[in-house]
This record gives C-alpha cells, structure tokens and sequence, in this order.
C-alpha cells in the first residue's frame, strides 16, 4: 500500500517538474553521462600509467588529480540541477574526498583501515600501506597461495600514527633530526635520542587493549601443545623493498602475552637505527612514509629453521637454489652466528641436489616453553645428520618457485619445520642479486636473431614484463580450475573472469583486449606481464608450449631465453620510485568502487568514498530520474517519442533523443523505423525463436512475452500507466528499463565504431519465487555473462554487468545476448528447480548464440 | 656514422624519466647518458657531442630552452627532442623555430619516443 501511495506521490511530482521542458533536463541527462564517461576513462588511464610503459612524472599525478576533481564536482551540480537538489549532500562527500586527495599529494600517507590491528586471515595487498610489505606478503602466502604460516596478525600503521600523537614524539623526532642534518649532533647522538623517546612511550590503551585481545584470541584457538608465546618482527613500509633494510629492525623473539606491548615498542624505536636513518637519507624516502606496522605472530617450536634463495645470488647463471639450515630456531642461522647445512639444488624440475655440505651441529636455539629460548647441545646422534629430509628439500624447491612467480622476484624465504615435519613460511621478501658485472639492457640487443619469433611488433602492453611458461589455452585446456601454476594465458578475450587465475599465471596474452579493461588493472595490481590485442595468438600459439613474452617489445619468444630472464631480474621495481607509489595511494581515493547495489544501505550520498563511488551514484540517480520524468512527458505531443507496435505484446515507449527512429509514427512505431543499431540487437534477440523449444511446458512466445510485459489491458491504458518499460534511444545509443512487478532491469549501451566509447551495462534483479530459485537465476546469468566477458557482480539474486571497449560486432553479438536472457530469465526463476538446470540453460543459450554466429 | 651506436642524452630534473627512459633506450642499443641537473648537463656537452639530445623544458637552474639553444648552436646536427608537461602552443613554436626535432607531451608511452628517437635516428643516417 504504501508503494502506492509512493508510486502516486512520484506521479504527482513528475507533474511539477513538467515546467522543466523534457529536451533541457534531458540535455542536462546526456551531459552526466557524458561527464560519467570521461571520468571513468580517466580513472582508467591514470590506472593504465602503472603499467610500466608510460613515462609520467609528480606533475601528472597531480593534473589528473586536477582534472578528475573538477569534473566530478561538475557532475554533482549536475545531478542536483536535475532533481531539484535532491542530493546536495553529495558535496560533503566529495569535500572529504577531495581534502583528502590533496593531503595525498602532499605525501601524506592516509590509512586504508581505521583499525589497529589486522588478523592475517583479512590482510592481502591491498592493506600493505596498512600493515607493511612483510605482513602483506605473509598474509597472502596463507591465504593465496594455500602455504603454512603462523597464526598471526598484524600491528597496523594507524596504531603506529596514534602511539605516535598521543606521545606527541612527531614534534620530538623532527626536532632531534634537524640538530642531525645541521650536524649539530651526530647520527649515533641522534638515533639514541629517537629510541630513548619512542622506549619511554606509553603505548594507547585502546591498541594495548587490541593487541592483547587478538593475541588472546589466537591463543584460544591452538592446541595444547602449541607454544603460546609470540614473535614480535617489523614490518615497516618499503622495508621489503630495499635490501639494506633486511635485518636492520629489531625482532623480538619468545615474547609472552603481557610483554606484547613492550615489544612492540622495541620493534618500533629500531625505526631509529644509525644505519637505517642513514640509508633513508640517501633513498627515496620522505619523511610522511616513515612509519612502522608490525607482525605479532605465534611461534613456531621450530626443530629445524633455515633460509632459502630461489637463486645464487652471487652466481645466479648457475641457475641453482641455494638453502641453509640447522637445527631449532632460526635466529642464529638467519644472522649467522651458528654454522649451518648447506645445498645447492637445481632451478628445473625435479630440483636435483647437486651439492651439500653437512656441517657438525653443536648447539641449536630452541623454545623451552614460554617466554624462554636456550641454547642447547644437540643430541649427539643429530650432530652430524642433515638438518633437512630430501623430501623437505623438494618441498622447499617447489614452494621457492611458486613464491618467485607469485612476487615477480627472486626470494629470501625463511622458513621453519615443525615437530611434525611440516615446513612453514617464515617470510618472504626480495633478493637482491649481486653481479661482477651486473647485465645491461645494450646486451640484449639483437634476441630476436638469436632466438625463434613467434610473434613481434603487434599488441599492446597491459602491464610490463618478461614472463616465461607454458602456454594455456583458455577453452581448449580445461576450466579456469585446472589453469597450471606458472602458466601462460592464452585467451580470445582479455575477459575480466580471467582474473580468477591471477595469483598462478606468470603471464597474460590475448587477441583482443584493453589496457583499460578490469584484467589489465588486476595484471597492474599483482604485477602480472600483459600482452593484448595480439590478434591471432590463439592460432599462432600452441598449447603447452613453453614461451617467453617480451611485453616492453611487443614479442613472444619460442622457448626460454636466459638473457631476458636474467636482465629482468636485475631490474628495478617500478614500486622502487616515489612517482608509482604515489599515483598508486591516489587512486586509492579515486578508483574503488564500493557502491554495488542500488538498494544497498550504503547507496547513499553518505556511503561515497570515492570518485568512483560519487560518479557511480550520480549515475543511477540519473537513469532513475530521467525515467520517472520521462514516463509522464513520454505523451506529451510534442517529445519524440512513441509507442512501439510489434508482433508481440511489448508495452514499450521508446524515446528518441537523435537517430534512433525514422519516418512517421502518429500511429506508433513499428520494428521497422526503429534505427537505433542496439535497440535493433535487442528487440532481435528478444524476439529470437528456438529458445522456447527446450522449455518442458512449452510456452509460446507470444503469451509469454505478453506475461512478461504487459502491465495494464491496453485499451483502459492512461498516460500515467503506460510506459512502465521506457527505452530512450538514439543512433548508437540505447537506454532502456524494464519495470514489472517485482523484476527491474536495466540496459545501458552506446556501440559505435568508437571502440574506446562502446559499453555495455546490465543489471537485473527481482522475481516472485523462492530466493533458492532466484539465486540458480542470477548464478546462470553470471555464468554466461561472464562467458561472454562480461566483467559481472553478482549481490543476492541481483545481477549487475558490464562490458567496455570491444569492437562493434562483439558488441552487438553481447546486446543479443542480453535480448535473449531478457526474454528468457523471466520464466527462469519459474523453472530454476533444480541447479543441473543452470548448465542445461548455459548450454541452450550458447548454441542459440553459435547458430546466430552462422547466420 | 654507419655502424657506431647512436648516442643520446637526457635531461630531466624530475629522476623518474631518467630512470625509466635510460634502460629502455640501452635495451634498444643506443648509448644513454642521463642527467637531472641542467647545469651538470651543460658541462657535458661542452666535453662531447650527443647524436640526439631528450630534454625537459622547464626545469630549475638553467631552462630548457636555454639548453636547446645552446646545443644546437654548438652542434647543429644533433637532434634535439622536447618532452614537457606544460605543453603550449607558444612554447611548442618556439622550441620548433629553434630547430628541434620533435615535441612531446608528458606522459608518453615508452613505445612514442622510441619511435620518435628512431626516425630522429634516421634522418641522422641519411645526412
């Protein structure tokens, strides 16, 4: 009843904005989609300059910043123009935003949680300005890569900056540091100084409180014979990054429950080593990304501890691994105090041991319960015995490799056995190889005579790169599930359900694709090579080939090619210079979208937290009022507009806004005159036979067509009635929303010959049978959509989707498709009885869109 | 000049462009000297002579165009290149009617002035 009464009260206010002449508020609609586009692209190239093949400098990051706001805010007036100011609390939103861009681009390092601590199972790379590199790394080794870590968590960033202010040390530290840089004192002077003021802080109640409960609570949840006493580690930003970093923080080691937050102190003032401050003068440091997370995690009562390179870093041509152990804990083994077992294996499958050197083991550093770690004499039987099983070794070598491709780099991993024999990661972090003579980049000038070419000089680099692997064909090869660890990609389609396999895949190469599209910004995140836009490479490539892709010069190599291999390694990460971590951290207040669902709690002016969330509000915002308006001017005589006249009982008035119908239409518009190219695809592919022959109870098209859109008997049809199903549509444009009882959809496309213009967006939701019924409904269409490369979220039984930047065919091909599911997702949730359902459906729906192929 | 390698030298004071550029353009086998300090550039070319010349406009120090001007008052040969963020029509003109190679907007693609450094190359050929 009340939806009644607001759907009157909507038809009443539509009314009074009539004064408003529809072709205004409509200039002002086409405007925001307009501006929405421009955003979105530029969003997309700033994403895009991550991927290594841009040269951009601060001065860029700062005119897009510039550029993005402006429009933005021309967005928000916009909207609110349009609704009568209905929504002029979207400029608080975008104020904080904005203010805290601009504190961005000052430096300022702004927390991506609020939080002060972060369990490992919630930690990934996208808090690593939250939690530090070697959080970040640990975390995601648990929880991606599926490796054995210690139950831990993380100190953030934001408990550091509040330990920080309440002792006031901001004012200390800088006053200390200018006495230093005008050498009034010394560096020793200094960094005594800064320690003796960070020791005798006192940490917040608030954080102690935290520490003390997450670390209680991962004492509950170990068994008896676990030890409860923790490691207490730095994990400082940009501490991964740089090898002189490694071992200059403090690690505090046995730490017990109630000494948590006087470790934590200790880790926090080796901050303020000499050597460390010294180092950071001479890097790329500023002095707002000096900060300090730390790792809190169980100890591991490990038997047997040890370090592995997945590289001789003196020799790395040698191709080799090399892993030191010893007996207990790895302290010593990792400073080198204690001699220690060493093997070389071999870099290639099977990982042969080609040399080992067993030292005598006197003494090893063990756990004695908790809070107590001795030096013990090791018994005498397990003096001379390898500190490591041949079967460990593998293990060691496999997971080596695995972390090498996942980082992109060489790694130092530290590691543990425990009683039970069961290797855990420690860490992991960079090795930074050493050279007589480091490779050059004028040495690997003329590869391509020296090596077979399989392809060159074509394509477009997602993200930069040298990867080698196999090649995997996508649909050739199996399921997405079954994609090799280290694989190359292969792909029609740079498809955004590629992403699923980004934590595996060395490589990504596609036929068609774009930097801009959601798998290059997540090959950008996870520093993943991307080669799109090779044209054939599914035909040029065989599948498990071996390969190395050349993304920096366009070329896919037959086989391996040491020299590029090697040359890589040595490079500099890009995250090494300030300028990509800094457009990084922007875009963090720009790019995330975390307004999915309209009728979500947070869809509100209020839940916007980024650019990407105001433009993705404004947008729907507009759609909606655009529709309501136009459902009382749809009759207004003098509006292009009129009602469609088919075969079939559609309820549909159709607005044109340019090009979009021809001749006359007093009497309605027939199929005919309609020539909006998309709307063309769309009528098409709902009017599409055969797709009703599978159907057990077979339902003619016309009754059901008539089930699924009529809305009132047309001849006691009054203006305010009809035009529930509104398409407004121009040449290349087309704009439409169903309304029917309970189902809402809504199809946004513009196609032309403009690759870069073209997109596609759907959504659907509603439906009035069982949510189990409904749920089959919405994970059908997510399968195929995403089949069709869609890049698709799915919120309950909602279904929200979206295509960009494909050619006109391709995307004609899609706006078939979704005519189709149109036309058939309305009986679905009616015969979504059983999931074997949804692959029957997928199945039909793939060979209706292989027969129009044909046709 | 047949088979020496082509010699080039940047100038930027913001590092990232050096640091970028300068391995790309060694991987593609030419010869890459990079400064970020106009005046520490300066004193280099008065030592020796650079094929191509990638410079920056506005920089701390002595400008840019000062830089072009004298480069290609000492050396009218080499092939100056201008890459700045602040490109404008009036700046644009001028750095042509001082007879530079070619102009280019920041940010560019790697693969841009790779191109544009190889026809810069050619025409050095040719002469």
């Amino acid at each position: 009843m009340r939806n009644l009464l607001h759907q009157f009260g909507q038809i009443f206010r539509r009314k009074e904005q009539s004064t408003v002449p529809f072709k205004v508020l409509f200039a002002d609609f086409k405007k925001s989609l307009e501006l929405n586009n421009l955003i979105l692209d530029l969003i997309a190239d700033a994403n895009d300059k991550l991927s290594g093949d841009y040269i951009f400098d601060e001065q860029y990051i700062h005119t897009i910043c510039r550029q993005l706001t402006d429009l933005v805010r021309e967005l928000i007036v916009i909207i609110n123009h349009l609704t009568g100011q209905k929504y002029s609390d979207l400029f608080l939103s975008f104020h904080h935003i904005e203010e805290d861009l601009e504190a961005v681009l000052r430096g300022k390092i702004l927390f991506p949680v609020k939080q002060f601590i972060l369990p490992y199972a919630e930690v990934s790379r996208a808090h690593i300005d939250a939690v530090g590199g070697k959080n970040a790394h640990i975390a995601e080794i648990g929880s991606l890569l599926n490796r054995k870590i210690p139950a831990g968590f993380a100190i953030t960033t934001a408990a550091f900056m509040a330990f920080w202010e309440e002792n006031k040390l901001e004012g200390t530290v800088s006053e200390i540091k200018k006495q230093w840089h005008k050498k009034e004192i010394g560096v020793q002077v200094a960094a005594e100084r800064i320690q003796q003021a960070i020791l005798a802080g006192v940490v917040p109640r608030q954080l102690e409180q935290d520490i003390i409960n997450a670390a209680v609570d991962i004492i509950n949840r170990q068994g008896d014979d676990a030890a409860l006493c923790f490691a207490v580690r730095s994990s400082a930003l940009g501490e991964d990054d740089v090898a002189s970093f490694a071992g200059q923080y403090r690690s505090c080691l046995s730490i017990t429950l109630s000494n948590l937050p006087k470790a934590y102190l200790e880790v926090l003032a080796s901050l303020y080593t000499p050597e460390v401050m010294e180092y950071r003068l001479n890097k790329d440091f500023r002095p707002e990304e000096i900060m300090m997370a730390v790792a809190c995690q169980l100890m591991v009562p490990a038997t047997a501890s040890g370090v592995l390179y997945t590289h001789d870093p003196v020799h790395p041509e040698t191709e080799s691994m090399i892993i030191n152990s010893a007996w207990g804990l790895g302290e010593p083994i990792v400073s080198g105090e204690v001699p220690t077992d060493h093997f070389v294996l071999e870099r290639k499958a099977g990982h042969a041991v080609t040399a080992m050197a067993i030292v005598r083991k006197e003494e090893s550093l063990v756990l004695r319960g908790c809070g107590a770690i001795d030096n013990q004499p090791v018994r005498e039987d397990q003096r001379t015995e390898p500190s490591l099983k041949n079967q460990q070794l593998q293990e060691l070598a496999g997971i080596g490799l695995q972390l090498e491709k996942y980082f992109k780099r060489p790694q130092d991993v530290e590691f543990a056995v425990d009683h039970l024999g069961e290797v855990i990661i420690l860490q992991s972090r960079q090795l930074h190889l050493q050279h007589k003579r480091p490779p050059r980049a004028c040495d690997l000038t003329g590869l391509s005579s020296k090596y077979p070419v399989l392809v060159s000089g074509v394509g477009i680099a997602a993200m930069e790169g040298v990867a080698t692997g196999p090649v995997w064909m996508m649909g050739r090869d199996g399921d997405l599930d079954d994609f090799p660890m280290g694989g190359i990609l292969v792909a029609r389609y740079a498809s955004p359900q590629l992403a699923q396999v980004i934590h595996k895949a060395a490589g990504f190469i596609s036929d068609i694709g774009s930097t801009t599209g959601h798998l290059a910004t997540v090959a950008r995140e996870f520093r993943v090579p991307a080669l799109f836009n090779l044209e054939n490479a599914t035909t040029v490539l065989t599948s498990g080939e071996e390969i190395t892709l050349d993304t920096e010069c366009l070329t896919v190599y037959k086989g391996t090619v040491p020299e590029l291999n090697y040359y890589t390694l040595h490079e500099e990460p890009i995250e090494e210079m300030y300028e990509y971590r800094l457009l990084r951290r922007v875009l963090k207040k720009i790019e995330p979208l975390n307004l999915f669902d309209p009728s979500g709690d947070n869809f509100t002016p209020k839940g916007c937290k980024t650019y990407h969330d105001l433009t993705r509000f404004v947008h729907e915002k507009a759609v909606e009022t655009i529709i309501d308006i136009s459902f009382y001017h749809a009759h207004h005589r003098n509006t292009q507009a009129g009602q469609l006249v088919w075969e079939y009982p559609l309820d549909l008035i159709l607005i044109d806004v340019g090009g979009g119908i021809e001749g006359e239409h007093e009497e309605g518009i027939r199929p005919g005159q309609i020539s909006s190219v998309p709307m063309q695809e769309l009528l098409r592919g709902m009017s599409c036979p055969g797709i009703w022959d599978m159907s057990p109870s077979k339902v003619d098209f016309s009754s059901f067509m008539s089930s699924l859109t009529r809305t009132a008997p047309t001849r006691y049809t009054r203006p305010e009635d009809v035009g529930r199903n509104l398409a407004v549509i121009s040449a290349e444009y087309v704009n439409i929303n169903f309304r029917l009882g309970y189902h809402f959809t809504v199809i946004d496309a513009y196609i032309s010959e403009r690759v870069l213009d073209n997109h596609i967006y759907f959504r659907f939701s509603g439906g009035v049978t069982t949510t189990t019924r409904r749920l089959r409904r919405a994970r059908l269409l997510v399968e195929v959509l995403s089949h069709y490369d869609f890049l698709c979220e799915a919120h309950g039984d909602m279904v929200v989707a979206r295509l960009k930047r494909m050619d006109k065919k391709s995307m004609l091909k899609r706006l078939f498709l979704l005519g189709l599911l149109v036309g058939f997702t309305r009986q679905l949730d009616v015969k979504m009885i059983h999931d074997v359902k949804i692959q029957e459906y997928f199945d039909q729906i793939k060979i209706i869109m292989e027969e129009d192929n044909v046709r | 000049m047949s088979d020496k390698q082509t010699s080039i030298l940047i100038l930027d004071d913001e590092p990232i462009v050096s640091k970028r550029l300068q391995p790309a353009l060694e991987k593609k086998g030419y010869e890459v000297e990079s400064f970020t300090r106009s005046a520490d550039a300066m004193a280099r070319i008065a030592e020796r002579q650079f094929d191509i010349v990638v410079t920056d406009l506005k920089m701390e120090g002595v400008d840019g165009m000062e830089f072009l001007t004298r480069v290609k008052e000492q050396f009218p040969k080499t092939e100056v290149i201008v890459i700045t963020g602040f490109a404008t029509m009036a700046t644009a003109k001028e750095s042509f009617n001082k007879g530079i190679f070619d102009f280019l907007a920041k940010p560019f693609k790697l693969g841009e002035i790779t191109s544009v450094i190889a026809s810069a190359e050619a025409k050095i050929k040719e002469s």
